[in-house]
Order: structure tokens, then sequence, then C-alpha cells
């Protein structure tokens, strides 16, 4: 037996359950869903008829909970399916959820929430303001412990390949915090400004505001603060790591071996580059135009390793990589790409006038552009290369380029956005057409390129329709160059012969560790995995990086946790049912002027303004809620926060069981003709009691939806209550003395207010609660009898309240009002349906749990062994709920001598 | 008794707490704080938002074993509210609770001078000065180590009585359960089909009767009063006098609880008409409905209609200002009985509000549905009720609901729906020293922290006597008080404080002066180096001082409040306020 009894929900009946039975001697074990003892008693302002304040009643009870040295606490925890056994006693899976934070080391300091950068309605103010996704559940939470709000991962950081914290840098740049930003990216790789223009941006694919008016400017915003840092200095501006003493060489200076050096570099070790070409950069410098990345941003970029140290060996090609390692580094790192383009394969492809794409693009970025004015050129391919290389001989003056493609436009791998680019700017294009032959004049210069018709067949392994011959449909198209751009791959010749080698000339890596066969080797990029693109590249860098220090260090290679780790990705549509109603944000959409005949290589797409940023980052939905923007963490100074940290289940076999799971507030939306959710200043009891409370979200009681102090106060009793039209016939009991006690607090905040309760019948029953009615009214608060029918708005806010005067003759009466309060009801909370797996849990007809024999085993349920206290059983006030939840831990005691189900305990 | 000395100067620490404004609004913290953060010994000072709260016991603590610290002053609400809270912040720093002196700024300052901020300050500051001078002068006592006996003697046999004796004998206490009257059972036993299940009362005191028969740990003494009290918490010695025997019986017994229920309204003859033939209380009608079968029959003659007065005897302003809670769900259930028996007759509910609250809703609405009428007349105009010159009854009543329109209905039965009082109890009152509130029923040291418990160690209430319930609330509270009796005895000792009297017996005279004084009868004579010197039982003395002034040599000392603690809190308050 791992304890006499567990206590479900920590509200203050469960609270004083178990500080009694802890006072018995029986050990008990308290699981609460939220991050702090209290439940709802707790957030309240005072509490009737004694209007002690009810943080000076919970506060302490709350704190001999967490003390006792006989009752252990799950705070933050599920109770997940409870059985009974065979011997009476009951064991239980119990949902440990992940608060992110390492409350060991917690100290409450409020710092994470100061720095977090998500506002999310707090539900423990009843939704009057914003919390952050970081935070400590209210000032008197016991623990005070910081948990991190997490829904899951958010759709455009789990699409990222390179695992960029998209939505980490949007909220950041939403605070205004650019260059934390920034540094949350060059976390992932160096390439901020690089990714910030060439990148397709598969987060705003994913995008859920991309569901309402139009995605979230995802990659311009990246752009937006590599451009801000940059012009404010160069590098990457953070310290210096100090060496490990450990050296790796990398072979490559694509996006891959970029940002596997960076990585690396940051971890200490000596890293080196080697580079073929005379400048690194790979296919960022030698491939990409530069109207889409510019030269001084790659430059820009690459200085961010360089100036950890990394150097880069340029025209230094590597054939033989065990002389490489032999030179005395730790590991070696392929990262050399697909440098060999495809052929064309096609008579006549030698022709003078015929290039390969990637051959076309290098000469372009070297300044050795071949001739293409005025003439006709035919590029080959579908791809986004076949796209740069379209748009390029555009701007090289060729008076018509036409891309021949062999399937339909829908099939075109390019990206979209370049086809329509590509479109606008005068390029043609040949959908279904395949090259047969490569016409060549005399002079052995092209002429033409012989073509033929094709039609698309059965879809093939891909899922793509494979095109297949149209007999007889032969045609030329005349034309003076030919550039192909059918694909490319890698180099296979400096590891041919040391390891293992894929289809298509690839070297072969264990996927998820990166290594080869041989152990000191690992291979990253389009090398392992043939041509992709820069952000696949950049998440295999970091991994190879990952992988390469963890071997190095002798640890296991194990998981990537920054790609192989995410929480799954949240429900795009569970994200939008969060909220009612969006209001609508004008998209905010690259101003760029395309020409239909472009003359020049000037980067195309403008930078964003800052106004513009705030505006694309503050339609941001957080998904995830937490953006991972890493705030908290840096601002930690205790070093807590884990947002690694996962939830954990147990399994603990208990005596007995009592369910103190408290019950639902009434959602006033229900009851549409009170308007609230529409009319700002129709607000619910447990918000003006927020209002009220100590630690008030403002300093003063004001309607919310003006700020204005009011001075007509209209209570409306018996919302969600006493009413067959909402199912709930019963009486909430409560509503009618909190609403006095409101009354009572509200005129002593504010002398001048009237206050007017709008009631059925007014159930002051219990001890004193007459005396404080009748001492309400003596304070001036009026109270007229009936059902309100309905509430209307005016222009200025103001509530028109309307009535049957009953009391006064039956006239219909509408009475002005500032504030309008519903005093909203109890509902039961339905989720002790779920509690038990084996035998269900007898619920009355109103589905309170069920007491069968109320009159003189309260507490008792339909299950031996399984109690309950508090409103889980029916409405009750806090003094009620104390007394049941003593009653309740009187018959666990019996429970538990009867069975002689029982542990050693400490008192 | 000699306590060890704590060396000088002293280091105190000294909490001021907003109370989340209950004090700061009123109370300018900060400039308490200020004011006395220079105090000799004291080493810190702090204001706090609630010093009740866990992370402000937390900073207590860490200060507490910090900065060594050997006494401890929280200025904030009563000693009634949070004196165990701080104490047991001191314990669990591993100081000695005793060094602990609760300073009320909040009754005594804020509350009592809204409309003077400055004044409030002023003495609160006064006040926080005479603490620090009491704490300065503290001693490190220890609590009394009491053994206590899993016994506990409940007072009355009705079902929240019965119920908490076998909630007691379950959890393995003894139980002497004491009835005044000679059979057990109370004023459920003499009900039918009660709401809101229909469970009759008088099966269920059957079947506890029997579960108790059961119990051999339960003694049942009916015809039977409590008649004395001594001893001390846990260990308390109460005599029993039991009708027709001359010797008492006596028991010993860790805790009592009472549950001595409550009586019913009994109404003036001519209060709505009571007196007249057809004017009958709510336990009279309810008793002629559970005793009869059929459509219902009064002194022989169909009864065709009834008016229900509700809130005789209740909501009163000048009397019983009280709601008895339960009054209306009765009449309702009646008034189904009733329809059930006989859907013709007709039904008036003349009430104020109609209080079925919770699931007691569902009766007021079968009510209507069969049948009955209600009507609702202003406070200020009660209905009355009149005999007719043909012999029967009519009520008069202003109904509010139609227009004011005022209505005589020709009646064959009134029933005045009477709510419940205290139950005179003088006796046992007197000698258990309980309190009783303003509205007579006894009082429990707080509603929410601690609703059964009394100020008189170890003595809980439960049931009616604390005020009006329901059956099964009576009950509900009968099994808190076994709960929190268990608490007590269950573990077998009990820690007391130790904030009792002292004689210095070199000094004492032996005249007797002091023995008369003392309420508990604490104070004893002996022989002490051949001469007669006072001795006060440390277990038996309650630490009400009242022995102190009296002894002409000054030779009595209450430990916690010495003389040299209350002269230095006197001169400290004194001293001229800051303005």
């Amino acid at each position: 037996m791992d304890y006499d009894v567990m206590v479900i929900g920590s509200g203050i009946g469960g609270m004083e359950s178990s500080i009694k039975l802890g006072d018995m001697g029986y050990k008990v074990l308290l699981v609460e869903k939220e991050a702090s003892v209290g439940g709802r008693m707790i957030l309240l302002s005072k509490v009737f008829p004694t209007l002690d304040c009810a943080s000076c009643i919970s506060g302490p009870k709350m704190s001999s909970t967490i003390n006792h040295p006989n009752i252990t606490t799950k705070l933050y925890s599920e109770v997940m399916g409870i059985q009974r056994d065979s011997d009476g006693a009951f064991h239980a899976s119990v949902r440990e959820k992940s608060t992110f934070v390492d409350w060991a080391a917690c100290t409450g300091c409020s710092e994470c929430q100061t720095a977090c950068t998500v506002a999310v309605p707090d539900e423990f103010n009843a939704g009057l303001v914003a919390r952050r996704a970081a935070y400590i559940a209210f000032p008197q939470a016991v623990p005070k412990k910081a948990v991190i709000t997490r829904a899951g991962t958010s759709p455009c950081v789990d699409g990222c390949p390179a695992g960029i914290k998209a939505h980490g840098y949007v909220s950041l740049i939403r605070s205004g915090k650019y260059e934390e930003a920034f540094q949350l990216i060059l976390d992932a790789t160096p390439l901020v400004g690089t990714l910030g223009r060439a990148c397709y941006a598969p987060c705003e694919s994913e995008c859920t505001r991309g569901d309402l008016e139009a995605t979230i400017p995802i990659r311009r915003l990246k752009r937006f603060v590599a451009d801000r840092h940059y012009a404010q200095m160069q590098g990457p501006g953070i310290e210096l790591p100090t060496s490990n003493g450990k050296s790796v060489a990398i072979v490559g200076s694509g996006p891959a071996g970029l940002t596997a050096g960076w990585q690396l570099a940051r971890l200490g070790y000596q890293v080196r580059i080697l580079e073929a070409e005379a400048k690194a950069g790979g296919f960022l410098r030698h491939a990409l135009p530069v109207y889409r990345l510019p030269e001084h941003v790659v430059e820009q970029d690459i200085a961010n390793v360089t100036a950890l140290g990394v150097e880069i060996l340029t025209s230094t090609k590597v054939t033989d990589l065990e002389a490489l390692k032999a030179e005395g580094y730790d590991a070696v790192l392929l990262a050399t790409g697909t440098p060999l383009a495809t052929p064309l394969g096609v008579p006549g492809e030698d022709a003078n006038g015929v290039l390969t794409g990637l051959d076309f693009l290098r000469r372009v970025r070297l300044g050795n552009a071949p001739d293409l004015a005025g003439k006709c050129v035919v590029v080959v391919g579908g791809g986004n290369v076949a796209m740069d290389n379209a748009r390029t001989a555009r701007r090289l003056g060729a008076a018509e380029v036409r891309v021949a493609y062999r399937r339909g436009r829908e099939e075109m791998p390019a990206h979209r956005a370049e086809i329509d680019d590509a479109q606008v700017e005068g390029v043609a294009f040949e959908f279904l057409v395949a090259p047969i032959t490569v016409e060549v004049d005399e002079s052995g210069a092209v002429m033409g390129l012989r073509c033929q018709r094709m039609q698309l067949g059965e879809p093939d392994a891909s899922g793509r329709r494979s095109p297949e011959p149209v007999p007889g449909s032969e045609f030329v198209i005349a034309c003076q160059a030919i550039i192909s751009a059918i694909g490319m791959g890698p180099d296979p010749t400096p590891f041919a012969t040391l390891t293992n080698v894929a289809g298509g000339g690839r070297i072969a890596v264990d996927p998820m560790t990166l290594q080869t066969e041989v152990p000191y080797l690992f291979a990253a990029g389009d090398v392992t995995s043939g041509a992709s693109d820069i952000t696949q590249a950049v998440g295999a860098g970091r991994r190879a990086a990952y992988m390469i220090d963890n071997w190095i260090q002798g640890r296991v290679l194990g998981n990537f946790p920054a790609l192989d780790d995410l929480l799954l990705v949240v429900d795009k549509k569970e994200v939008l049912a969060r909220q009612k109603t969006y209001s609508h944000r004008e998209p905010i959409v690259a101003d760029t002027s395309f020409s239909p005949a472009p003359q020049d290589f000037d980067e195309l797409e403008l930078a964003m303004t800052e106004a513009e940023a705030l505006a694309g980052s503050g339609g941001c939905l957080d998904c995830g809620i937490c953006s991972e923007c890493q705030a908290c963490v840096t601002a930690c100074p205790a070093d807590a926060i884990q947002l690694t940290k996962r939830e954990q289940t147990s399994e603990i076999k208990v005596g007995a069981v009592v369910v103190s799971t408290g019950y639902k507030l009434f959602a006033a939306d229900l009851k549409p003709e009170y308007g609230y959710g529409t009319y700002a200043n129709v607000i619910t009891g447990m918000q003006m009691d927020r209002l009220l409370a100590p630690t008030r979200p403002f300093n003063t009681v004001l309607r919310p939806g003006d700020g204005k102090v009011p001075d007509r106060i209209a209570y409306i009793s018996c919302t969600g209550s006493r009413d067959k039209t909402l199912g709930n016939p019963l009486c909430s009991k409560v509503c009618c003395m909190y609403s006095v006690k409101q009354n009572q607090l509200i005129m002593g905040t504010l002398p001048l207010a009237d206050v007017t309760m709008h009631y059925m019948d007014i159930r002051a029953a219990g001890k004193r609660y007459n005396e404080f009615y009748e001492q309400s009214k003596d304070m001036g608060a009026t109270y007229i009898k009936g059902r309100v029918a309905k509430i209307s708005e005016k222009e200025n806010g103001d509530l028109i309240v309307r009535y049957e005067d009953i009391e006064n003759g039956g006239k219909i009466v509408e009475a002005e009002y500032d504030l309008v309060v519903l005093a909203v009801g109890i509902q039961p909370n339905r989720d002790v349906e779920a509690l038990f797996t084996g035998e269900k849990l007898g619920l009355d007809e109103y589905f309170y749990v069920a007491e069968p024999d109320a009159d003189l085993e309260p507490g008792r349920t339909d299950i031996p062994g399984v109690f309950v206290a508090g409103t889980a059983a029916g409405v009750k006030d806090i003094v009620d709920s104390i007394l049941h939840a003593g009653a309740a831990a009187a018959q666990v005691a019996a429970h538990l001598e009867h069975s002689k189900i029982k542990t050693e305990a400490l008192v | 008794m000699s306590e060890p000395e704590i060396p000088e100067p002293r280091r105190i620490g000294v909490y001021i707490c907003h109370c989340g404004g209950n004090i700061s609004d009123y109370v300018d913290v900060a400039k308490v704080r200020d004011a006395l953060k220079d105090e000799p010994d004291v080493v810190v000072a702090e204001t706090t938002l609630f010093a009740c709260s866990d992370g402000t016991q937390h900073e207590m603590i860490r200060d507490i074993q910090e900065k060594k610290l050997d006494g401890l002053v929280v200025a904030s609400c009563s000693p009634k509210l949070h004196q165990i809270t701080f104490q047991g912040v001191a314990k669990r720093a591993g100081l000695n609770p005793y060094t602990y002196t609760q300073v009320n700024v909040r009754e005594q300052a804020s509350w009592a001078h809204t409309d003077d901020h400055a004044g409030a300050t002023a003495k609160a500051i006064g006040l926080v000065k005479a603490g620090i001078a009491k704490t300065r002068l503290s001693k490190e006592l220890k609590p009394l180590v009491v053994k206590t006996l899993p016994r506990t003697m409940v007072i009355g046999g009705g079902v929240a009585g019965l119920r908490a004796a076998i909630g007691l004998a379950d959890i393995g206490l003894g139980v002497y359960l004491v009835e005044r009257a000679s059979h057990l059972g109370g004023w459920v036993g003499q009900l039918g089909p009660m709401f809101p299940d229909e469970h009759s009362g008088h099966d269920h005191i059957s079947f506890l009767l029997a579960e108790v028969a059961k119990r051999p740990s339960i003694t049942v003494l009916t015809n039977a009063e409590l008649v004395s009290k001594s001893g001390s918490f846990g260990n308390y010695i109460a005599e029993v006098r039991v009708h027709g025997k001359d010797e008492l019986v006596t028991t010993e017994v860790g805790t009592i609880i009472v549950a001595t229920g409550f009586d019913t309204y009994q109404p003036e003859v001519g209060e709505f008409g009571y007196g007249i033939k057809g004017v009958l209380t709510l336990p009279e009608f309810t008793k002629l409905v559970d005793r009869t079968d059929g459509p219902l029959t009064y002194e022989g003659k169909p009864v065709r209609t009834i008016s229900y007065i509700y809130c005789v005897g209740n909501r009163q302003v000048g009397g019983n200002e009280y709601c008895s809670k339960f009054c209306c769900t009765a009449t309702v259930h009646a008034s189904i009985k009733i329809a059930k028996r006989d859907s013709t007759v007709h039904q008036y509910h003349l009430h104020r509000d109609i209080r079925t609250y919770g699931k007691y809703e569902l009766l007021y609405t079968e009510s209507r549905e069969t049948g009955s009428v209600f009507l609702k007349f202003p406070d200020e105009t009660p209905p009355t009720v009149e005999l007719m010159d043909d012999g029967g009854l009519a009520v008069t009543v202003v109904d509010s609901l139609t227009g004011n329109e005022e209505l005589k209905i020709p009646t064959d039965l009134v029933v005045l729906v009477t709510g419940s009082v205290p139950r005179e109890n003088a006796d046992l009152t007197s000698v258990l020293k309980l309190p009783v509130g303003v509205d007579g029923f006894y009082n429990e040291i707080h509603p929410k922290l601690r609703p059964v418990e009394t100020v008189v160690a170890g003595v809980m209430i439960a049931g009616a006597c604390q005020g009006p319930k329901t059956s099964s609330e009576a009950v509900a509270s009968g099994l808190a008080a076994v709960t929190q009796s268990a608490g007590i005895l269950l573990k077998g000792f009990a820690e007391l404080d130790p904030l009792v009297a002292t004689v210095d017996q070199a000094a004492c005279t032996g005249c007797n002066k002091c023995l008369p004084s003392c309420p508990y009868e604490a104070i004893s004579l002996i022989q002490c180096d051949g001469r007669e010197v006072a001795l006060i039982s440390a277990a038996v003395c309650k630490g009400c001082g009242g022995c102190v002034p009296i002894c002409p040599e000054n030779a009595i000392d209450l430990l916690g409040y010495t003389n040299d603690q209350m002269m230095a809190s006197i001169e400290a308050i004194a001293k001229e306020p800051v303005s």
C-alpha cells in the first residue's frame, strides 16, 4: 500500500479531508490538477457571512496541507483511472503533467513570467486579464512554483526541418525583442540572413493563421531581425566559447557544413572547413541567384561562423578522407552536397550553347555569365533550379525564355511562388514535353530543341503520374541556348572506396545519427539525401554536430532532441476553437515589384518596416501556447526551466479514495439573452469577486468595457440555476449569498454606487446568513423580486435590464445600469465520470456524485472505499463543504479501520 | 519552573501584514515598519502582502534560520485567527513558539479606525512596539505534554449524537452517550418520511439504535445529565447524574461532543391566531400528517384548504432574526404528501422567500406542480388569521405577486411554519462554559477554520445546537466532530500551551486569597517547608490570569504574559505616539 487514502482535488473540501485524515495519522496522497493547492476559494475576495478575507482562511489551510507530515501532494497531476482490487484496495494511474520547470530549483521569483512573450487569458482572474504562458498560478499559490503552459509543438516549429523555433522568434519580435529573436535563430544556424530570404518557409505552409486570412510572414520576420542585427554589428554577438581541445574537419561549406561548424565551434571544438571552391558558401554562393540572396548576406552569415574561430580553407578539394582524419582531427564531417548535374541524356547535348543549370548559375555568380542577350533560351526541368535558371536568363537579356517540363504545372516540384514569379517575369512554359534531340547547326551551335509531347499515365511510386510519349507529336522549339536543370547528385569519389554508397552516389549513413560505416566519419546534407533544400541541410548540420559531439565525448548518440523529441504538434482546429471570433488582420504581404523584363540582379523583395514586423508577428495565434522563445530560460536565475521535461505516469496503490473534485461555474454565455461574452459590461459573479479581491487585477472595481468606475450596478440571481430551459432546475445555494456579500463589499469600495439585486428568492439559509442579508438592506442595497427577461446594450456600453416589476403592480420596467453582474450558479464537474475505469461511480440524475444514503452516511458513495467530499456531491457553501469533508474523513477512517488496510504514517 | 534564559541582546524578526488591503488600506504599513526597524533588538522588519501565505511563511523560516532570530512578532489579524499558524512557523524553523507574539493591527487598528488613517497607523505602531517589548522578555517555554484518553462523551442522543457515537466507535474510540430524555432519537425519531429521499426519520433512528447496540464500546446513559467537568484537555473527568439514582456516574474522557439539538419555536397564544382550533405549528401539522392515512381530516372534519404561514418566529427584526433553514423545505415536502393523498386539497403558501436551496428546489417545483399556490407577503404586512362567524378560519394576506391585492382565504387549517430555537440548556452551558452566540445557539471558534471546535479545548459542538440544520447536515457536522476528536485522541497525547500561572512559593504567604479567584479550581494549598503555600496545577490552569492581581504579595506570575512582559508592553505602548 502506497497511501492509506488518495484525495482527488485540493479545493477547500479536499484540503479539509486531507488535513483531518493526516491529523488522525493516515498517510494521504492529495492529487491536484492545477499547479497550486487551494481550488477556487483562494481566488475569492471575502467570504460570507463573516467577511473574512478568503486568503486568510484558505491560505493557512493551503500551507497546512502542503507542510503536513502525513500528506503527500501531487500537483499539476491528473488521476487517469482507478480500479478496485480484489482485496478492496485501489490502484490508480496518476499522470504528472510536465510543468517544464524543475520545482526543486524554482524559487517562485516570477522572473520567467516577466520575461515570457506569450499572453493567454488568466483563468485565475476569470479571464479578466491575461497571464503569461510561463506563470505562477496566482500570487498566493502554494507551493509558489512556476509552470509553463504548453499545448504541444506549434505547427510552424513542427514543420521546420531545421528545427528553428519559428513561433519563438515571432513572439520575441512581437515583444520588441529583436536581438533575442535573432539569437534564437542563431542558436540553430548561423544562416539567419540567408534563411530570411532564400528559405521556402515550410513554417508558413503550416501556419494556422493561414486558415484565417493569411499566414504570418515568418520568413520575412526572420530577415527583419537579421537585417537589424547586421546593421548594428558584424558577427554573432555572442561570447567566444572556451576550447575543449578537440578538433573536427568539415568537408564542404554549404548550409550543412556551415551549420555543423557553427554548432561544434560553440561547443568548444576547433573546426576547420575545407571548401573546394574559391569562396565559401556552397550553393548559397554558387547556385542561388543574387536577386534572391545577395552576396553580402551570405558573407554576413558566414562571418558568424568564422567569428568563433572556425577556419575555412577554400580552394581545397578533399579527395582522401582517411588522410584528412590522419591529420589529427577527432572526427570528420562530409557535407559536400550535390555538385554533379544530371546530364540531359539526349543526342547533341555537347553542342555549343547547351549548359547545365548548375554550371550556368555558378558562372553567373562568378561573373562569367554567357551572353544570352536577345537569344531564345530553353530551360529543361521543373524544379526550383530550373526557375532560378529561367529567371536568371531573363536578367541576362534573353529575348525569350521557355521552360520545358515533361509533366503539367501542377506536378512541378518548384515552389509555387517561384513558378508564379517566373511567369510574371516573362518566362514561358511548355508543359508535357520531353526533349529528344538538340538540334545543332553546322557550326555546332544550338538551333533548337526537338521535343515530344507527353501525356500523364498512371501514378508512379512517388504518387506522381508518369509522363508517357504521345506518338507522332514531335516538334522543335527554336532556340539559341539550352539550360538543363533536370537534377543533380553527389560526387562519390572521396568516399566511394571508404564506406557504403547508396543509390544516386549518396553516402550511406544512419539516418538518426548521420554516422557512416566508418565511425569517425559523419555526413550531412544533400550528400546523404540527394538534392533537398537549405532547411533540410541546416537540420542535418545541427544533427551531425550533436552526434559528433556525443561520439567524441563518448556518450550514447541517441536522439537529437531539437528535432526528434518535440511535443506532439497541436491540432489547428483546437487552436482555432480557443476563441469564438477572430478580428480580421490585414495580411502583411511583401511589396515586391516584378518587372516583365527584369534588367538587373538587385534583390527583389524589400525589407519589412518595423511597423510591418510588429503587425505581422502580432497576428500569431500562439498555437502551442509556449512559443519556446527561451526568454524564460535566459531569465531564470535558478536555471530551473526545463523545456525538455516530459510528463510521467505512476501507478499507486491506496486503501481508499476521496473524490473532492468540486464544481464548475455555469458558463454564462449559454444564457444569450443576458449578453455575457457579447456585452463587455456584463460580467459574472466570479469576475466581480476577482475585481474585489486583494489580489485584484485592477486596483478598483471597474467595468471591463471602458474601465469606467460603475455607479449603477445590477445583480441578476439564478443565472443558470432554477432554470429548466438550461437543464438545471436546481438551486445553486451560494449565489444569493455571494451576491449579498459582493453588494456589501461594493458599497464599501464604491460608497456612492447604487447596488440593485434582481432575485427570485433570497436564499439566506445558514448560520447568520439572514442577518447578513438584513445588514445588506440596511446598508442600502435594493432587492427587486423577479427574473430578468433580457439585457440589451446601449452605444456607450451601459446596459438596459428589462424585467417585470412584480411587487409594484407587475409593469414592465427597463432599468439602466453601468455594470451587470450575473450571479452564475454551480454545475457538476463531470470530470469525475472518467476517474474510475472498472466499476462506474454512481451519479445522481444531475451528474453529482451520488450518496445513496445521504441522510445517515454523508460522504459515502456506491463504491465501497470511495467517498465524496464537498461540492462534488452537490451544491454547498464553504462552511457546509468543510463539514461535509470532515464527515467524509470520518467515513474514510471507519472504512480503513474496518478493512484494516493501513500503512504506517509518521505521527 | 525555570526556563532557559535567552542571551541578550535579542534578535527579533517583525513582519507587518497588508492582509491584502484589509490592513494596508487604512494603516500605512511601510510607516509602521520604518517606525520600529531601528528599535533595539529588531533584526528583521518586513512588510508582506499576506503573512499567512505559504510563501511568506517560508521567508520567515528562512530569516529565522539564516539570521538566527530568537523572537518573532507578526502584526496582522486577531490571534484567534492565526496565532497557531505563526507558532507553527516558529516551530518549523526551530524557534520556540512561545517567543512569538501576535499583534492584532487589523481588528484593533485598521478595521476599528477606517476613518482615521493616521490614527490607525499611530495605534498600529504602538501595538507593534508593545508586541516587540513582550517578545523581548519572552522565554523558551516547553509545552505541557498530556496523555489523552481514547474516549469521548457525546451529549445528546438525537440523530447527530447517535451517528457521531457510531463514528467514534468505528475508529476505535470509546463513547459515553449521555441523553437527558428517557429515550434516544431526538426530533428525527418522531418524524415520518423526511425530505428529500422519503426515508422515515423513525426508521433512521431505529437503524442507528441497532448499530449502537452492536458496538460494545458505546455506553448509553439515558435520563442523564452532565453535572460537572473537571480535569484538563484530553483527561476530563465528567460526572453524570442519572435521573432516579443517587450516585453520580463518573467518567474519564478525552473529549466531549455536544449535540444537544434544538427546540421548535412555540408561538404565543394569539400569534397568527395560534390557540384557535385549526391553527397548528409545523411540528404539530407534520405529526398529524405522518400519523394518518388517506385524505386529511382534522377533528373529524375533512381538510379542504390549508394555508401555510411561513417564517413564524424567524426572520423577525428585533426577535429571532435568523432563518431556520429547514422549514421551507419541510413545508413544501408536507404539501406534496397532502397533494398525493388528495389532489383536490387547496394549499396556499404565504411566504417571504422560499428557501429550498440546492436539490430541495425540486420539491418546491413538485409542490407547485401538484397544485400548491404560493403567495408572497411584504415583510411589513404579515398575514392575519381570524375565526369567522361561521366557525371557520380565514387568512388575510397581501399578495405582492399579484399587485399587492389583499386576499381573504377561507381555510380549514392554518399551519404556522415555525422554525427552531436554541434549546434551554443553561446547566450544561454553565458546566462546560460553552460560548453562546447572539442568536442563542452555541458558537464554534470559526465557521470555516474550526467549525466544530469551541473555545473550550476538547469540547466540540455538532448538529443543530450550533444553529438550524437539516437532518443530513446535522449528521455531517456530527461526523466532522468525530474527525476532530479522533485527530486529538488517536495520537494518545496532546501538547498544551504552558501559558499558566505559577506561584513563587518563597513569596507566597499562604493567605488563601487566590483560591476562590480560580474558576477552574486549579489552585490548592500544600505544605511546603512546614508552611502552607499555594500550588497551581499546570494541567488544569487555563491561563486566564484571574489570580495574578489578587495576590497581595505579587507572588503569582503568568508564563508567557509575565508581569515584566506586561509592564514592558504598557511602557512601549504608552510612550508618546509618533506623529
